[in-house]
């Protein structure tokens, strides 16, 4: 008896303090989503402190489920964590599977992959949006004028140029804008992704059985079928762990969002809940519950997806 | 058909050159054994034949067609790994279908082939489970229903048995050799147990440092082993080999006598000696005898119901007409 109530006394400080790391934070949250409480407000300057008699039900849940950018921040967080996972794992798959052959030079070749995930993100999203994405200094703008000037110089080339007279000009693409700058956020945080999967993957793709691949191709299998039967599934589990891991990082992209467009066609719960913080911290805290709410149900989809695979 | 033939084929991985040129010919439906020590390069002859290494130089040849440059599934071949090497995220049925499934043969014909490979091979009840929940025997036999379902020309094991207990591995030797009598194909068989070559073999390859020492049958190498190495690594327990006057008094550089071959005695014989270790196999008893003058130890076998004690005196007579007479270059006379 006494010898099991010892340990449990010696846990319970541990316990104890875990618990309230966690449960004041959320319990805050979920009390100001309860109540009117804003930041500045000259006609009811008592919303301006937190107090239970400024009690408002679900009303700040009200507002922000009827706000016009509530559901379009949801669905643009989906599309963006999708997005940056489809790409992460494929990108990841083939540089992973490339860089695993013995070639010279393959240590340099690895420690230069890794590189992107050692930059900081605000400075990812600085570095990509104004030196490679933007239409007039960046290589983009670059790029494009320059396929516009090769275009121009074959228009007064003899054979060929009536074919290229018929070429429109080109623009470089404005990722700045409303329609794009959600493809800019994904290309930059996939850049920045990619090699954490290469990385994942890299170490499981040495762990592959080489008699299961010299029995493959006794057995008739090319190198697609090897690849698709053989180490498709080997990477199976690494595969679930990237996408785990990612999906509950990228639900939380901020820096990039405020970097690129400030939020202009291209909001997050987060960026969202940032935005309502500059004065409603009600409605603020009531979509951080929505974020709580959204990120279990990824965790567990995700968590039933990674228990199928593991069960296969 | 199944007949293959290397020709003064070669191997060497950078500088060291495994396999010196060497030239072999295993008949159509005979099961080849290749027997030798640790890293003699029994392995790698396999995959020279499977196709895994590419030949140095030399040619090799399955059915007089020259396939040293044709790749290894174009071989008609199939190979039998010592860790098994199933696929372990598809079920036994899936793995037995792998190869079948990659040549294209209709979904029915798949069927009917691996119904017939599971019911030869006991495999029926565990045709949908993974290979991770199957025991060391069953994995094999499934990594052998992987490579009867592609009719091959010929079978090549590398160690199959090596990582079996070993009342599976007396089981399975069984299975295999039945195998062979029933399908009559070519297997080539890598072994260093050399109780497995004597017992499955029709012909034994027995190799040194990628030399072949010896060629034929279990028998001929245990009654007339060509020089010194095969006669010591045919036979169990290994041959005893003297030499000094005792083999001059035969006309050789060294004599050898199998422990089989000398009759023990409690007081008369052409030798003695003082027992030391005794091994009682309950069939018979091995006696390993000291202070004979002859060589450091001289192994004998008795049967079962013999019993010296250690440190006893013995006499022993070794039968005149089985003693193998070798030169002082290691060659039998
Ligand atoms: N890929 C390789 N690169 C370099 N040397 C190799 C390679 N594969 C085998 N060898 C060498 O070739 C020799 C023969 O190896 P092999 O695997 O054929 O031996 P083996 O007879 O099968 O031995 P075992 O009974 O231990 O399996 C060994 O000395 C080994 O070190
Ligand atoms: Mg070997």
């Amino acid at each position: 008896m006494s010898d099991r109530r010892i340990p449990r006394l010696l846990q319970t400080p541990a316990v104890v303090l875990l618990l309230i790391w966690m449960l004041i934070p959320l319990g805050m949250t979920l009390y100001f989503s309860f109540i009117r409480y804003v930041l500045n407000n000259l006609r009811r300057p008592e919303w301006t402190s937190p107090s239970l008699s400024n009690w408002r039900g679900v009303g700040n849940y009200e507002f922000v489920l009827n706000s016009k950018d509530f559901w379009f921040a949801v669905q643009n967080s989906l599309f963006i964590v999708g997005s940056i996972l489809f790409g992460t794992v494929i990108l990841g798959i083939l540089i992973a599977v490339l860089i695993n052959k013995t070639f010279p030079g393959r240590g340099i070749v690895r420690v230069l992959l890794i590189s992107p995930f050692f930059v900081m993100p605000a400075v990812n999203a600085v570095l990509w949006i104004n030196m490679i994405l933007d239409p007039v200094l960046g290589l983009n703008g670059l790029a494009v004028g320059g396929i516009n000037n090769l275009i121009d110089n074959l228009q007064t080339a003899p054979v060929v140029g009536g074919f290229f007279s018929l070429w429109p000009e080109f623009e470089p693409i404005s990722f700045r804008a409303t329609q794009t700058s959600a493809y800019a956020v994904i290309i930059m945080v996939t850049w920045q992704w990619t090699p954490f999967a290469v990385l994942i993957f890299m170490t499981s793709l040495q762990s592959e059985d080489q008699q299961q691949k010299e029995a493959a191709i006794l057995d008739g299998a090319s190198a697609w079928s090897q690849f698709r039967f053989l180490t498709l599934p080997h990477l199976g589990r690494p595969i679930a762990i990237v996408v785990m891991i990612q999906a509950i990082f990228h639900l939380s992209l901020y820096a990039e969002i405020e970097i690129v467009s400030r939020g202009n066609g291209n909001k997050n719960l987060p960026y969202l809940i940032g935005e309502f913080a500059n004065n409603n911290i009600g409605a603020a805290s009531a979509t951080g519950i929505f974020a709580v709410i959204l990120a279990n149900i990824i965790a567990i989809f995700l968590l039933r997806m990674i228990g199928k695979t593991l069960m296969e | 058909m199944g007949r293959i033939v290397l020709e003064q084929v070669t191997k060497s991985f950078g500088e060291t050159q495994v396999i010196p040129p060497l030239d072999l010919t295993i008949e159509d439906g005979e099961f080849a054994v290749f027997v030798g020590p640790s890293g003699c390069g029994k392995s790698t002859l396999l995959r020279l034949i499977a196709g895994l290494e590419d030949t140095t130089s030399g040619k090799v040849i399955i059915d007089g067609e020259d396939v040293t440059q044709v790749s290894p599934s174009k071989r008609g071949l199939a190979m039998v790994f010592q860790t098994y090497a199933l696929y372990p995220h598809m079920t036994v049925r899936k793995n037995i279908a792998f190869p079948m499934r990659m040549a294209g043969i209709p979904e029915d014909e798949q069927n009917k082939k691996i119904a017939a490979a599971a019911e030869s091979l006991n495999l029926t009840d565990y045709l949908d489970r993974k290979p991770g929940q199957l025991s060391g025997g069953q994995r094999q036999r499934v990594a052998i229903g992987r490579a009867i379902v592609r009719d091959p020309s010929a079978f090549l094991f590398d160690e199959p048995l090596s990582n079996l207990d070993a009342a599976l591995r007396v089981g399975m030797r069984l299975e295999i050799s039945e195998m062979h009598e029933r399908m009559k194909t070519t297997m080539i068989y890598v072994t260093h147990d050399q109780v497995e070559a004597m017992t499955m073999a029709n012909k034994i390859v027995v190799l040194q440092a990628g030399n072949i020492e010896q060629v034929g049958s279990p028998l001929d190498l245990y009654r007339e082993p060509r020089n010194l190495f095969v006669a010591g690594f045919i036979g169990s327990p290994k041959m005893n080999f003297i030499e000094g006057d005792e083999a001059a008094k035969h006309g050789a550089h060294t004599i050898g006598i199998r422990p089989e071959h000398i009759e023990v005695s409690s007081d008369a014989g052409t030798w003695s000696g003082v027992v030391g270790v005794s091994e009682h196999l309950g069939s018979d008893t091995f006696f390993h005898v000291h202070d004979t003058g002859l060589a450091e130890t001289i192994t004998v076998r008795a049967g079962g119901e013999v019993s010296f004690k250690h440190g006893d005196r013995i006499h022993l007579t070794p039968r005149q007409d089985v003693i193998h007479k070798f030169g002082p270059d290691g060659l039998r006379l």
